[in-house]
């Protein structure tokens, strides 16, 4: 964002920070600027506000995806293996 | 270099902890289970082989993650320099928050993202996502599973913070019609329109 003194952003300029901004990847500067036109402004709040809901939700529930104990059982068996082997070789 | 006993165990030990996001990652990239299972088994065993060139103390996890993203490429994906190019609509800016305006979900709820995605599940959001390029998918399975900084993805998939950042971006936009299809296809919209 340009560093001259910029104390208010439009709708336009806050937009094009939503996604750096809901994903915390903006400057501390340019960050308090966005929120003080989302302070103001019940359209762009209520825009940022549902796309961030959108990604946390989706997050929520791909984080709680179980790993197979299959899986667990595999690798501890393949790991072994390999250890033996290396050892054996030795 | 030959491993000493009890290395394997140490090594699941430090495995552990990350193995459900590293498996989270490995569906998100495969897209299905079996293929997952392989490519995680396949990381560790990478790993385990170079966990001489681990450097005690630095991040496992990203290491690990690494090795795994090495891997996918190698298996099914030649990496690109270029990423894909993707066109993307007009229509697509905003694309959840419009659709959901026009079925009045907002008018109704103080939570719309809530009811959007209430019914849907992880199989379903993970069909979504696979409908993304391979790139854009790519940075979207780290930014899903962890709360990953785009310089960490940046790191984990060796390219530029600025990549990670328009893949994300745009990654973003085309996966909110996917979802909308799926709310769509599983009457999700309908059922909430039918309720008002």
């Amino acid at each position: 964002m340009n560093s001259k003194m910029i104390d208010q952003l439009t709708c336009e300029e806050t937009f094009r920070h939503l996604d750096d901004f809901i994903d915390r990847e903006l400057s501390e500067e340019d960050c308090r600027l966005v929120q003080k036109h989302l302070d103001i402004c019940d359209i762009c709040s209520k825009e940022f506000n549902f796309e961030a809901d959108v990604w946390s939700v989706v997050r929520t529930k791909l984080q709680r995806t179980v790993v197979p104990p299959s899986l667990r059982e595999k690798l501890s068996l393949v790991l072994q293996e390999i250890e033996c082997f290396e050892t054996d070789i030795n | 270099m030959g491993k000493a006993n009890g290395t394997a165990k140490l090594f699941e030990a430090k495995l552990e902890p990350i193995l459900g996001t590293a498996y989270g990652v490995a569906l998100r990239l495969t897209r299905n289970p079996s293929d997952a299972e392989d490519l995680v088994q396949e990381a560790a065993v990478n790993s385990f082989c170079g966990f001489h060139t681990f450097e005690s103390g630095t991040n496992f996890k990203a290491w690990f993650l690494r090795i795994l993203t090495n891997a996918f490429y190698k298996r099914y994906h030649k990496k690109q320099n270029e990423p894909e190019m993707v066109d993307l609509e007009d229509d697509l800016m905003l694309y959840l928050y419009n659709r959901t305006c026009e079925a009045g979900l907002h008018c109704t709820s103080d939570n719309p993202a809530e009811i959007l995605l209430r019914k849907m599940d992880a199989k379903q959001i993970t069909t979504a996502i696979a409908e993304l390029p391979v790139e854009y998918r790519v940075a979207a399975a780290f930014y899903f599973m962890e709360e990953f900084s785009y310089q960490e993805i940046a790191d984990i998939i060796d390219c530029p913070v600025g990549t990670v950042r328009s893949r994300l971006h745009r990654g973003r936009k085309l996966l909110q019609k996917s979802l909308w299809q799926v709310a769509e296809e599983q009457g999700i919209v309908a059922e909430h329109s039918e309720a008002k």
